[in-house]
């Protein structure tokens, strides 16, 4: 086992290396660099070329770009990502203040796609070729096609504008006094967040349970003398669960794609909003670094999934 | 009980048969099987009369997609204006009609030259095998683990905004699954006993790979074209949602939604953003039911 997760890590440095070096090369081809952000156009236009030049000197930014790159691996590595070109804040304090928006909103979002979708798609799955499968999987086709934003933007129009029932946007306002005060923020995010997902695990899980109610052991268990919930419940959906459940790691993507939409319709305070932010004003190395830790982010997940199935099922380990 | 159903359906068919009634089934399988499926075709009549629409649209509508007029601003749904005008005084349902055009040259375009360049490099690398495959996934595992939204508006913040750059940056993003799923194919059909015998004959690879291998790998990647001309069009209409996607000054279906960020035009204009959506949403809906369609009309496992 140790082996196992031991190659799958040595595999993933690479990866991780080649794209760092492709996120930097990028950081590189934007306009300007570090002195021309952190001095203004007037102070640098009194200064001469050579005092332009000690500066980029003690910037390092005259070394060549590999060693420059090795430089900001390193600091990368140690934990300094940077400063963000509006108002010079450390990116590390801008993830540390954005990002448990983010996460809270992606699992509520996580947690609810994955227990409808694998609820709805067990029905669908039991009663094949019913009237309610091929309603299921209309509905299903309808969640992948409709676009979250326009989701998103009905949604709001009907239960926070036209209703009231539910708050416009934000997350938490000025004058809350507990955690639990801002549910009534999240509900419409993370439901219009997960509807898309829903959609998905729905169709894998249909597929999938139908994949299991068809294995041998289901027949052993009918010939017990089973009863047919009995069978359904505790033999077919548990076996059927477990790659649902692996596939969340496979949705880290969407859902960061579909976060990035949502939180600007709702006005989440999350990373995804200070993304689209910092890509309209030009603020590449904040762009970067969220990319980057986005990449970091599916690749840690592809791991753990990877690792957890290997934990569940020893045929992977093998091969 | 069900044999015996089964039953009665075989001698039904069988005496159709006898009296000559049953006509023997004539041109592609895959397509009969296609048209049979009620949810494929009803995607395909939407999918051809929204893009008709826009192909056509100077003859449905005389109103220019991009003239203000200050003197009519914000109308809602008239006669002469049927999705009524926007807040600068445009007519909504020709700015539908003409962001048409270029929503579904972005979606179709990228779609169809992601799929050009990913099944060249799929097949030939699949095929051939060796360090190329190797060099080819990995580059391809380097683009597909960024999520997609991520790597488009990170290479948006480089290169800037432009329906070229969109596009461009839409092939770069999306030639990888298409790459991957040629490959997966090109794997198991190049050890069927066909190639085989081309390769004894001495036929070179890229003739074995893309005449005689490659038809055979079309069905699956029809339906990777339909899937991802829906992921595109949705991808369009959100990166043009948040101002970053086709610049503002051309009417597309995702910059007519940007409209509706404002809270008072969500409120107040429905006009202005409820019919794109629609239309958005049913357009993605029927390529989704045509992709399926072909899925099942094209795979082996279910031929019926």
């Amino acid at each position: 086992m140790l082996t196992y997760v031991i190659r799958r890590i040595l595999i993933l440095i690479p990866m991780l290396l080649i794209i760092s070096f492709l996120v930097y090369w990028g950081l590189e081809l934007t306009p300007g660099d570090a002195v021309s952000h952190l001095i203004n156009p007037e102070a640098a236009g009194r200064m001469s070329a050579e005092q332009l030049n000690d500066l980029r000197e003690s910037y390092g930014l005259n070394k060549s770009f590999i060693e420059r790159y090795g430089i900001w691996l390193i600091n990368v590595l140690q934990g300094n990502f940077g400063h963000s070109l509006a108002g010079g804040v450390p990116i590390a304090d801008i993830f540390l203040d954005r990002l448990p928006a983010t996460l809270e909103l992606s699992f509520v979002a996580l947690f609810f796609s994955t227990v409808m979708g694998s609820i709805l798609g067990t029905i669908s799955a039991l009663k094949r070729g019913s009237a309610v499968d091929s309603g299921l999987t209309v509905v299903g086709m309808l969640g992948v096609s409709i676009p979250e934003l326009f989701f998103g933007l009905v949604a709001l129009l009907i239960f926070a504008l036209e209703l009231g029932w539910l708050p416009v946007g934000g997350r938490l306002l000025p004058s809350y006094t507990s955690y639990w005060d801002h549910v009534p923020n999240i509900v419409l995010p993370a439901l219009v967040l997960s509807l898309m997902m829903t959609a998905g695990v729905m169709r894998y899980s249909r597929s999938s349970m139908l994949d299991a109610l068809s294995r041998e052991f289901i027949t052993t268990a009918r010939s017990k003398g089973l009863p047919e919930w009995r069978i359904n419940l505790l033999h077919g959906f548990r076996v059927a669960l477990t790659p649902v459940v692996v596939l969340i790691g496979f949705r880290l993507p969407v859902l960061i794609g579909g976060t990035v939409i949502i939180e600007q319709v709702f006005q989440w305070p999350g990373i995804g909003n200070e993304f689209i932010s910092s890509v309209r004003g030009a603020d590449y190395p904040l762009v970067m670094m969220i990319a980057l830790f986005s990449v970091f982010a599916v690749l840690l997940a592809s791991l753990i999934i990877d690792v957890l199935t290997a934990l569940i099922d020893p045929r992977v380990r093998l091969s | 009980m069900e044999n015996s159903s089964l039953n009665r359906k075989f001698d039904r068919i069988l005496a159709l048969e006898n009296a000559g009634k049953l006509k023997a089934s004539s041109g592609n399988r895959a397509l009969s099987k296609f048209y049979n499926n009620r949810l494929a075709v009803f995607g395909l009549i939407v999918f051809s009369i929204i893009l008709l629409t826009a192909v056509f649209a100077p003859l449905l509508t005389s109103h220019d997609p991009l003239k203000i007029n200050l003197r009519n601003i914000a109308q809602s749904p008239s006669w002469e204006h049927w999705f009524g005008t926007d807040r600068t005084g445009r007519d909504v349902f020709s700015r539908v009609l003409y962001g048409g055009r270029i929503s579904i040259l972005v979606g179709l375009g990228s779609a169809l030259m992601a799929a050009v360049i990913g099944v060249a490099i799929g097949a030939y690398t699949g095929f051939k095998g060796g360090w190329i495959d190797v060099i080819a996934l990995r580059i391809s595992e380097i683009f597909m683990s960024f999520p997609q939204i991520i790597l488009v508006l990170m290479l948006v913040s480089i290169a800037g905004q432009s329906l070229f750059n969109l596009i461009f940056i839409f092939v770069l993003t999306g030639w990888g699954a298409m790459y991957r799923m040629t490959r997966a194919r090109m794997l198991s059909l190049r050890e069927e006993e066909y190639v085989q015998a081309l390769q004894s004959f001495g036929l070179s690879t890229a003739t074995i790979c893309y005449k005689h291998i490659l038809p055979n790998a079309l069905g699956p990647i029809m339906v990777n074209i339909t899937l991802s001309t829906a992921a595109f069009i949705l991808a369009e209409a959100g990166l043009s949602f948040l101002g970053l996607g086709v610049p503002l000054n051309l009417p597309t279906w995702g910059n007519i939604l940007n409209v509706a960020q404002e809270i008072r035009v969500l409120q107040n204009f429905w006009w202005m953003w409820l019919p794109v959506g629609l239309v958005i949403s049913l357009f993605v809906l029927s390529v989704n039911f045509i992709g399926d369609g072909l899925r099942d009309a094209t795979d082996p496992s279910q031929q019926g």
